[in-house]
C-alpha cells in the first residue's frame, strides 16, 4: 500500500492534503506529524513513499529535517511543500534533490504529487 | 527624516506591486474566488496613527495575522480581516466537508495558514526581486482592535514607522482587509539600498 507522511505545523494544510489526496487515491494510507521532530518518530514504525514537508515549523524546520529524515530512511522521497516560494528555498530542495510544490495546498497540486509518487 | 526620491518612491509601489500581485493570486487560490488589491499606499506616521488609519471608526475587533521578515530590509507584516468575517473566510478555504464546530475548532490556526501564505507569497516575490533570502518568523494570530494588535507587534508606539497599506476585496462574500508592511526607521536605510539596487539593476 503506497504511504504518504504529511508533517506540517497546520492541522488544516495536513487536512486539505489528506482530503485531495484520498479523494484521488482512496486507498492510499495518510499519516501525519506536526513537526520534523515527530516525522522522525514516525519513520521508526512506517516506511513511507513520499514525505510531504513543510518548511517553516516550530522546531526543527523543513530543511534541517531533510537531512535526519534520509539517515533514518535513506531511499524515501520528499517533496517540500510551503509557502517559503523563495528562489533561496527552490534553488536548497533541487540542491538536495528534493521536490517543491508551493502553498497553498490546491487539488492541482496534490495531482502533480500523486502521478509523481506514481511514476517513481 | 527619511526621503525618497520620486524614482525610488515609484520603484517602491512598483515592487509590492509585484509582491502583493502573487499575494492575491495566492488568496484567490485559497478562497475560490476572484481578489482584487489596490496599489501600495505609502505613508510616514507613528504606529498610533497607522493603528487609526488600520482601524475601524467604531473600533471593531479584527483579527490579524503577523510575521517578522529579517535580511535584505526588516520588516513586519501583517494581514488583516475583520473578526466577524474570519470564519467565512476559513469555510471558503477548507469547503463544506467539516461540520461547524470542527471549523471553529481549526480557525485560529487556519487564519495563520492564510497568513502565512499571503504574506510569505508577497515577501518571497520581494527577495526573489532582489536575489537575497529574506527569514521570516512563524506566522502569529491576534484578534483584538488595531491599537492593540499594533502596540503587540512593535517597538515605540510613538515611532515613526513607514508603512506600506494595500486593500484586498473578495467582492464576492464582501470580505474586505489589509495588508501592511511596517518598517521602523532604523530598517530604512536597507530599504533605500534595496530600492537602488533594483532600480541599478534595470538600468535607472
Amino acid at each position: 500500500m503506497t504511504t504518504i507522511l504529511i508533517v506540517d505545523d497546520s492541522r488544516v494544510s495536513r487536512l486539505l492534503s489528506r482530503q485531495f489526496i484520498l479523494a484521488l487515491r482512496p486507498d492510499w494510507k495518510i499519516e501525519e506529524a506536526a513537526t520534523g521532530e515527530e516525522a522522525l518518530d514516525k519513520l521508526d514504525s512506517i516506511a513511507p513513499d513520499l514525505i510531504l514537508l513543510d518548511v517553516n515549523m516550530p522546531g526543527m524546520g523543513g530543511m534541517a529535517a531533510i537531512e535526519k529524515l534520509r539517515a533514518k530512511r535513506p531511499a524515501v522521497n520528499i517533496t517540500l511543500m510551503t509557502a517559503n516560494v523563495q528562489d533561496a528555498i527552490r534553488n536548497k530542495a533541487q540542491a538536495l534533490g528534493v521536490g517543491f510544490v508551493e502553498k497553498p495546498v490546491t487539488e492541482e497540486r496534490i495531482q502533480q504529487i500523486v502521478t509523481s509518487v506514481e511514476t517513481a | 527624516m527619511f526621503n525618497l526620491s520620486e524614482l525610488e518612491h515609484d520603484a517602491l509601489v512598483e515592487l509590492f506591486n509585484q509582491g502583493v500581485g502573487q499575494a492575491a493570486a495566492a488568496m484567490s487560490q485559497i478562497v475560490h474566488e476572484e481578489v482584487t488589491m489596490s496599489v501600495p499606499a505609502i505613508l510616514f506616521q507613528t504606529r498610533a496613527e497607522c493603528a487609526k488609519a488600520l482601524g475601524n471608526k467604531d473600533g471593531r475587533r479584527i483579527c490579524a495575522i503577523t510575521q517578522h521578515y529579517e535580511g535584505a530590509f526588516n520588516t513586519e507584516a501583517i494581514l488583516m480581516f475583520p473578526e466577524e468575517k474570519s470564519l467565512e473566510i476559513v469555510r471558503l478555504m477548507i469547503g463544506q466537508t467539516v461540520s461547524m464546530d470542527e471549523l471553529s475548532d481549526m480557525e485560529q490556526e487556519a487564519m495563520s495558514e492564510i497568513g502565512n501564505i499571503i504574506l510569505n507569497s508577497c515577501m518571497s516575490t520581494l527577495a526573489n526581486i532582489a536575489g537575497k533570502e529574506l527569514q521570516g518568523s512563524l506566522p502569529i494570530y491576534h484578534v483584538g482592535t488595531s491599537d492593540e494588535i499594533l502596540s503587540h507587534s512593535g517597538s515605540q508606539w510613538d515611532g515613526l514607522v513607514l508603512t506600506l497599506k494595500i486593500d484586498f476585496n473578495i467582492e464576492k462574500h464582501q470580505i474586505n482587509g489589509y495588508v501592511a508592511f511596517l518598517l521602523d526607521l532604523t530598517a530604512l536605510q536597507d530599504l533605500r539600498q534595496y530600492i537602488d539596487n533594483y532600480l541599478a539593476r534595470i538600468g535607472r
